[in-house]
């Protein structure tokens, strides 16, 4: 236990003595995981406000109940058959009500108030790929005909189309810059370390004299690059959490676009970012003791070297 | 407790700093190594330390032959050897109490054991009531008395001194060889390197003289300088 707290001791002593390096260290994981966390975030949001319309689909037709409004059984599977048949249809897929129960509840999770309904009141409903996305008029006005089976008929906009194009621009733009500095943080964390080093290499001198393991000398090391990389993350975590929370609450009402991101994406997405901190900072250590773990012999520049 | 068998090391460029080197030392023994500035000393007490790897021939430590020992284990050999230097090798920021105690807190050893060993310690070199002072706030001789209060705080079987008194007033000198000859007196082995010639003519211990990396004397109770007979 004693070992635990001095060791604990020496990583906070370096990191005081090096404030300035080492705030410059956590300001680039910030920044770096930052970064990171917002293409997640917005990816998230494109995500769950699209969510029906991916994989291509073009067209979404709801349907009435078998049963209800005249439709007689096996009209869905009809309708579904006869759409296959066309010329502009590339695909078309039958989504049941128990698929758009648990659709919806990829929509809405975390919101427990919107989720608290009756799943039989979704429609079941076919999503249709076409061969060209300009022949939507056509096939909705065919769709259109079949009044009875179906209750209304849904056409992925263009404005949908440049929505996810526009997502994978930024998630691609987003993602580059976090990884370049995901590898500036992991440099600048190895450069705090080797400085650390540097500043105390009389104590570690000393500490080889006395017999000190090598491990025991790099724990402390360590420790600093893994704080350094955690607090970077938590800090990233808590002001992209921030800023998201703050965008949702101004933007409540807003019907067309939800803003907000669930409690439990942030939550393990959060949990992700730590590790992928704790980790930076232990690589970047590593790194920059690589020199000194090969020179482990001697006990450093200290020790007389004239004879 | 210290055996090297024709003990040879080259620097890179072709120095050769000990030549054909064989001594053996035994428990509890008091040995100086002697000769002038160049002569070998310093690398025959790294060369013990095992801070530098022989070129040639094998040292034992404590039984161990410490040439083949794998970098990991070196830790372990130091433990059992203290070490004093002339720059006295304290850390600047840290207490009198805490530069001895830092030497057992590496070593892992429970709070309720540092504290009783450290002012133990502090009391044998006179340096109690003065546990909570920096070393700026300390004479060279204080100084020194602490970095041997850190080398002995462990108990370690060995203790090897490279030049201990070489920054001190004879005066002050006297006292680190009280000091050391009070430690060796419990059974501890020291080897200690020095050129200066008071100490060693008063200290009446054997004598290991030293020129351009060779063993030239080796007197059991011997003075700095040969006598000629």
């Amino acid at each position: 236990m004693s070992r635990i707290v001095f060791l604990l001791k020496e990583a906070m002593v370096s990191l005081r003595r090096n404030a300035l390096i080492v705030v410059a260290a956590i300001v680039t994981v910030f920044i770096s995981l930052g970064v990171a966390l917002t293409a997640l975030v917005i990816n998230e949001v494109f995500r769950v406000n699209t969510l029906a319309w991916q994989d291509g689909v073009h067209i979404i037709v709801f349907l009435n109940d078998e049963g209800d409004n005249g439709v007689p059984p096996g009209a869905h599977q009809t309708l579904l058959g006869e759409v296959q048949s066309w010329d502009e249809v590339k695909d078309a897929k039958y989504f049941t009500k128990a698929d758009a129960w648990e659709e919806y509840q990829q929509i809405f999770a975390g919101q427990d108030e919107l989720l608290d309904i009756d799943p039989t009141i979704l429609p079941a409903s076919i999503r249709i790929e076409l061969t060209d996305i300009n022949l939507h008029q056509a096939v909705k006005f065919r769709l259109e005909q079949q009044s009875g089976v179906v209750r209304q008929v849904a056409v992925a906009s263009e404005s949908i189309e440049q929505l996810q194009e526009l997502s994978s621009v930024i998630n691609v733009g987003l993602l580059t810059a976090s990884i370049v500095l995901g590898v500036a943080a992991v440099v600048l964390i190895a450069n705090t370390i080797r400085l650390a080093i540097y500043s105390r290499r009389d104590e570690v001198s000393i500490m080889k004299l006395v017999g000190a393991s090598n491990w025991f000398i790099r724990v402390p090391f360590l420790l600093e690059g893994l704080i350094e990389g955690v607090v970077g993350a938590a800090l990233a975590v808590f002001a992209v959490w921030l800023g998201a929370s703050s965008i949702a609450q101004a933007t409540t009402g807003f019907a067309l676009f939800r803003f907000d991101v669930s409690q439990q994406f942030f939550f393990q997405r959060g949990l992700l970012l730590l590790i992928f901190g704790a980790v930076a900072g232990v690589v970047g250590s590593m790194l920059g003791l690589s020199r000194y773990l090969r020179d482990a012999e001697g006990t450093g520049p200290d020790v007389p070297t004239g004879f | 407790m210290i055996r090297l068998d024709q003990v040879t090391k080259v620097y890179e460029g072709g120095t050769v700093a000990a030549n054909d080197v064989s001594l053996d030392i035994q428990k509890g023994e008091f040995v100086f190594l002697v000769g002038a500035s160049g002569s070998g000393k310093s690398t025959l007490i790294r060369l013990m330390l095992r801070d530098e790897p022989v070129t040639r021939g094998k040292i034992w430590v404590a039984g161990k032959d410490i040439t083949t020992l794998p970098k990991w284990k070196i830790p372990y050999l130091r433990r059992s050897v203290g070490t004093v230097f002339q720059d006295y090798k304290l850390l600047p920021n840290k207490t009198v109490a805490e530069n001895v105690s830092f030497a057992l807190e590496v070593l892992g050893r429970p709070q309720s054991v540092v504290g009783p060993q450290v002012e133990q310690v502090l009391d044998l070199v006179d340096l109690a009531d003065k546990a909570e002072r920096y070393p700026r706030q300390l004479s060279g001789g204080e100084q020194q008395r602490v970095s041997v209060a850190r080398a002995f705080v462990n108990r370690p079987p060995i203790m090897l001194c490279d030049e201990p008194t070489g920054n001190l007033d004879p005066k002050t000198s006297v006292g680190i060889m009280r000091l050391l000859d009070r430690i060796n007196r419990t059974g501890t082995t020291i080897v200690m390197a020095t050129h200066d010639h008071a100490i060693v003519d008063a200290m009446k211990r054997r004598v290991v003289a030293l020129e351009d990396g060779k063993v030239v004397r080796d007197d059991e109770t011997g003075g700095y300088e040969a006598v000629e007979s």
